[in-house]
Order: C-alpha cells, then structure tokens, then sequence
C-alpha cells in the first residue's frame, strides 16, 4: 500500500488537476454555446498545445496497461506499438491538414460531416458516425482499466479493496462528468499538459532509478523469458500487421481527428503532428517496463500475485520510488487514463450530436446541440464505467483492439475521400459493411467463436492483424462497386467543390452558417487567411 | 500539375521511416546491446527521433511550399 504521504500527494495533485479543469472554462474564453466552442476548443489551439492534446491520445491507458502488460506477458511482440506511433504521424501530416482546410471552410466537426457531403449519402455518413461512436467506447473502457490498476496498486492491503476502488472511481468519474459539461475540451486541453510533465517526469525517474539501483536491462533479460530478447520468426507477420494496421487507425478515431480540427492553422497542425514521434520515445521505455518488471521481485510478486499483467507499470512504481515520488507518479497514471477518457467521451458526443441526433431532428438550434452533446459525453462515460464494472478486464484490452479493426474500415471514406472523388458513396457503404462483417467473423472465427483472445489471422502469409484483412476486402468491393455504379449511370457526385480542399477561402463564410452562435474568432480567421 | 522538386523531397522523407519499419527482419536481432538492451528494442527507438526528424523536414518543405 501507498504510504500515507504519497497519498497526501496524490490526493492534492487531483485537486490541483479538478482546478485546472473547471479553470479551463476561462481559458482563452470563448461563447461555450457553441460546438465548435464547447466541442473544439473554439478552434484555437496553437501549435504546443495540440502536441499535447493530440500526444495526450499517445499517453493513455493503451500505453501505461494495454502495452506494458502485453510486452511482460509475450515479449517483443508487443513493441509493435513503437513502429505503430512512429508511423502514424506520417498519415497524419498526410491527411489532417487537407481535412482542417474543408473543414474550416465548410464548417464541419466531425469527420462524418465531410464524408456525407463529399459522397453525398447520409447512409454512408450514418455508418462511419455509428463505427467511431462503437470503436470509441472499448477505448474509454480501457482507460478506465488503467486507473483502476492505480488504485488497486494504491490500496493494495486494505479490506474491500475492490468496493474502495469502485467507488473511488465512481467520484472520479462524477467530478470528471462536471468538469467536462463546464470546461469542454478546454478543460481536457489544460488536464492533458498537466498529465504530461508528470508522466514525463515520473517515466524518467522510474528509469533513472531502476538502472542504477536495480541492475538495469541486462539483469532484467536474463530474468525474462530468453525469448523476449527479439522476436521469434512465426511472430514477424503478426509484429508488422499489428503496427501498419494500428497506424491506420489511429487519425480514424473520433478523438484524434477531434483533437486535429481543433488546431488554430493548418501549417502549426502539420508542423506539430510532425514532430509526435519524439514524443513516442516515452511510450518506448514504457512497454520496456514490461521486460523491468522481471529484474524487480518485490513488484514481479505483486503482479503474478493478482495475476494481472495490467498492474506492471503501478507495481514499479511503488516498489521503486519513495511514498512521495509513488504519489506523484501514481496520479500521473491516474490522470492519464482520465484526461483521454474526457476526449474521447467529448469526441464521441459530438460525432453522436452532429451526424446522428441532428439527422433526425434537424430543426435543433446551435445552443441545443451543444446542451445534447454535453449530456452526451456525461452518458458515455458512464456506459464505460459500467462495461468496466461488468466485464472482465482482460476482455476489455481486446475489445480495444476489435475497436480497430472496426475504425479501419471507415478509411476508404475518410482518407481516401480526402484525395479522389472518384470513389462512389453507396460502393463505399457496401465495402464497410462487407469490411465490418468479415472483421467481425474474422474475429469470431479466429477465438474459435469463444472469448476474445486474438485478433490475428492465420493466413497462408502467418498471422496477420485482421483490420488489415478486412480493410483489404472492404477496399476492393468499394473500387469493384464503384466501377459497377458508374458504368450503370446510378452514380450520385459528392457536393464539395475541389477548391474547398485545396486552401481555406478568405472569411471562410460557410463556416459561419453552421456555427451561428459564434462566428469562427476574428484572430482564427485572420490566421488562416495569411496562410 | 507538374510535381515539384520539394514535393519529392517531402514524399521521400515521410516514407523513409516506413522501409525501414517494415524491413522487420533487418533489425530483429539481439546484438549489439546497448547498456544491456537488445538491438531490436534500442534501434526502433532510435527511429522514433530519426522519424519525428524526418518527418518534421517533410511538413517544412510542404508548409512552405504551399
């Protein structure tokens, strides 16, 4: 157990974190009326903080529980994640600039809104809204996997500990709720630099102390598996599918592309994706504490004892650092699994506002989508919560990874619709839903239709990540499909004009229209007409 | 549209770290170590600064191209 000055820390620092997310309703004010207010910042974030917004989606659960645990039960496989966080910022410099500019021209939120009009089919729109909205939801399931491993580490000893945990996450999510309906992203924006000096400060200090007090790497691999060393060759294909199919994904995610739109110019956005790869060297020597934990016995013990591989990077923690610098690091871990879970709940509530609510009642004024989407994102992080209270944990972290093979299947619609026309909308409904569907069977199949341990496919190449499978099928029946549709005239054009693709339009009037409660500010607009 | 020099310099810089993660192979190995860490961890980390480097020159050339 935590002693009880760590507690004290950990206790002071949530304060100090609660502060500065209520404090963000004030920061850089803006009319919290609005989507674009509430849901994106206002669209001003400059260059450092949407580093740190969008690096806030690098440092999540999926990185302190998810690859930790996986690189201490199997190995090199797991290191797929540094490859994966390298590469998909390349996409991004790729992709996310030319969907801020339609965006800010057209006054989209979400990505469904650039789809519906770029293919001009609400079906279409209706598929990918509904596959970020499910894909997201594992997702913030997962983080709420981490901070619970914080707290059990933290309570380690004490009587109930699981009552104690549950509830000390039922408040946390509570006060989280409020802070959220509030602040919006500002307030996740301000949380997420906070989250990132202490993750940053405590990984490093974790490193520093486990290489000169505790033997460092070489006693760690020779107390490891001797496998662990690299990767088994059987593992190769499973090791490049898993991070070229991740890196895929990742900029699909509501919450990513949420936290791209919410940049203030296109030239800071692309700069600032650029340069998230360094930002990925933290990630690294965290799935390395996966192999550290082996020359650690005092946490190696907590671990096997709970037979929970989720407890890794909490277990080093205590058993490496003073009670004070365990407090720090704890609630560093803690607000890491918070701070994304408010992005992608606010990610998720304007994608289910947007293209799902609005759809069906369009008359609903600005002021009213906005009130929806807040009760919304206070909606889904309960739901999580409770998936969390009701399924095992296990079960969580790989349903985080069907979340991706579901995401990728939007990518013909969403990237690919950033750089041709060509691509017909009722084809590319028909390629998601095949893409969905073999995914899913895939899946099954592959778990021998029994509980989800793998999402790797045997094929005659070795086991290959099935979002890759999946995309391969929905890709070709989109392209076959399209063919089919245009050579029997059904074909309907998209209604954006190329040229709103190509560089924002001076006073970008359009995005006005949607967002009448708050015109895009005086100072954003003057950024993006001098670009 | 006729490609330029600059927009070919960007494409070759956002692919580079590609080749090399792909070539799994190339770097799956255990020697040599560094500070007892296997080749195969500490080179791929060495690529994520290489990559943020690279890529980092891409959107330079492409901002200031546009």
């Amino acid at each position: 157990m935590l002693s009880s000055d760590g507690i004290a820390l950990f206790v002071i620092l949530f304060i100090v974190f609660v502060f500065l997310g209520f404090y963000g309703a004030r920061f850089r004010r803006g009319d919290l009326r609005g989507l674009n207010e509430w849901g994106l910042g206002g669209q001003r974030m400059g260059p450092w903080l949407l580093w740190v917004l969008v690096g806030a989606d690098l440092y999540t659960a999926y990185t302190f529980v998810a690859i930790p645990s996986g690189v201490y039960g199997a190995g090199a496989l797991y290191f797929y994640a540094v490859p994966y966080v390298a590469l998909t910022f390349a996409i991004a410099v790729v992709t996310m600039p030319r969907l801020w500019v339609v965006s800010r021209n057209r006054g989209y939120i979400t990505a469904v809104d650039f789809v519906k009009d770029r293919f001009n089919s609400r079906n279409l729109a209706l598929a990918v809204a509904l596959t970020g909205v499910v894909a997201e939801l594992p997702y913030i399931a997962l983080q709420i996997v981490g901070m619970q491993s914080v707290l059990t580490v933290m309570l380690l000893g004490v009587a109930n500990v699981k009552t104690v945990t549950e509830v000390a996450l039922i408040v946390a999510f509570i006060i989280l709720a409020i802070f959220t309906f509030t602040s919006g992203l500002r307030g996740a924006a301000l949380g997420a630099i906070m989250k990132d000096v202490l993750i940053f400060g405590s990984v490093i200090a974790v490193i520093v102390v486990v290489l000169v007090n505790w033997g460092g790497f070489t006693t760690a691999f020779a107390n490891a598996p001797a496998s662990y060393a690299d990767l088994p060759s059987i593992s190769i294909p499973k090791f490049w599918s898993l991070f070229f199919g991740s890196a895929l994904a990742l900029y699909l995610y509501p919450h990513a592309i949420n936290g791209c739109l919410s940049a203030s110019d296109k030239k800071s956005l692309r700069l600032s994706q650029a340069l998230l790869p360094i930002y990925g060297v933290g990630l690294a020597m965290l799935a390395l504490f996966g192999i550290l934990l082996y020359g650690i016995p005092a946490a190696l013990s907590i671990v096997k004892t709970s037979a929970n591989g989720a407890l890794t990077v909490p277990a080093i923690i205590i058993t490496v650092l003073p009670g004070w610098g365990a407090g720090i690091a704890l609630l560093a871990v803690f607000i890491g699994g918070l701070v994304p879970a408010a992005i992608m709940a606010i990610a998720a509530a304007n994608l289910l506002t947007r293209n799902v609510v609005k759809e069906i009642y369009p008359k609903i004024t600005p002021h009213g989508e906005t009130q929806a989407a807040k009760w919304i994102s206070a909606a889904v992080k309960f739901v999580a919560l409770a998936f969390v209270f009701t399924v095992s944990t296990t079960y969580a972290v790989q349903l985080q990874l069907l979340g991706g093979v579901l995401i990728a299947q939007t990518l013909p619609a969403v990237f690919l619709g950033l750089y041709t026309r060509w691509l017909d909308g009722k084809a590319l409904t028909v390629g998601w839903a095949v893409g969905i569907i073999s995914g899913i069977y895939l899946v099954l199949d592959t778990n021998k239709f029994g509980i989800l341990i793998s999402s790797l496919f045997n094929t005659p190449f070795g086991y290959l990540y099935i979002a890759i499978l999946a995309l391969g099928l929905n890709f070709l029946v989109a392209v076959v499909g399209t063919a089919v549709v245009r050579i029997t005239r059904f074909h309907r054009e998209g209604i954006i004009p190329e040229e709103d693709l190509r560089r924002v339009r001076t006073g970008s009037p359009s995005a006005a229209v949607s967002t009448p409660i708050t015109p895009i500010s005086a100072a954003s607009t003057g950024e993006a007409a001098s670009d | 549209m006729a490609v330029r020099g600059w927009q070919v310099a960007a494409a070759v810089f956002l692919l580079i770290p590609f080749v090399v993660y792909l070539s799994v192979p190339s770097y799956n190995m255990v020697d040599p170590k560094f500070y007892g860490l296997p080749f195969f961890y500490w080179y791929q980390t060495l690529w994520l600064v290489l990559s943020g480097i690279l890529f980092g020159l891409a959107a330079w050339l492409i901002n200031r191209g546009e």
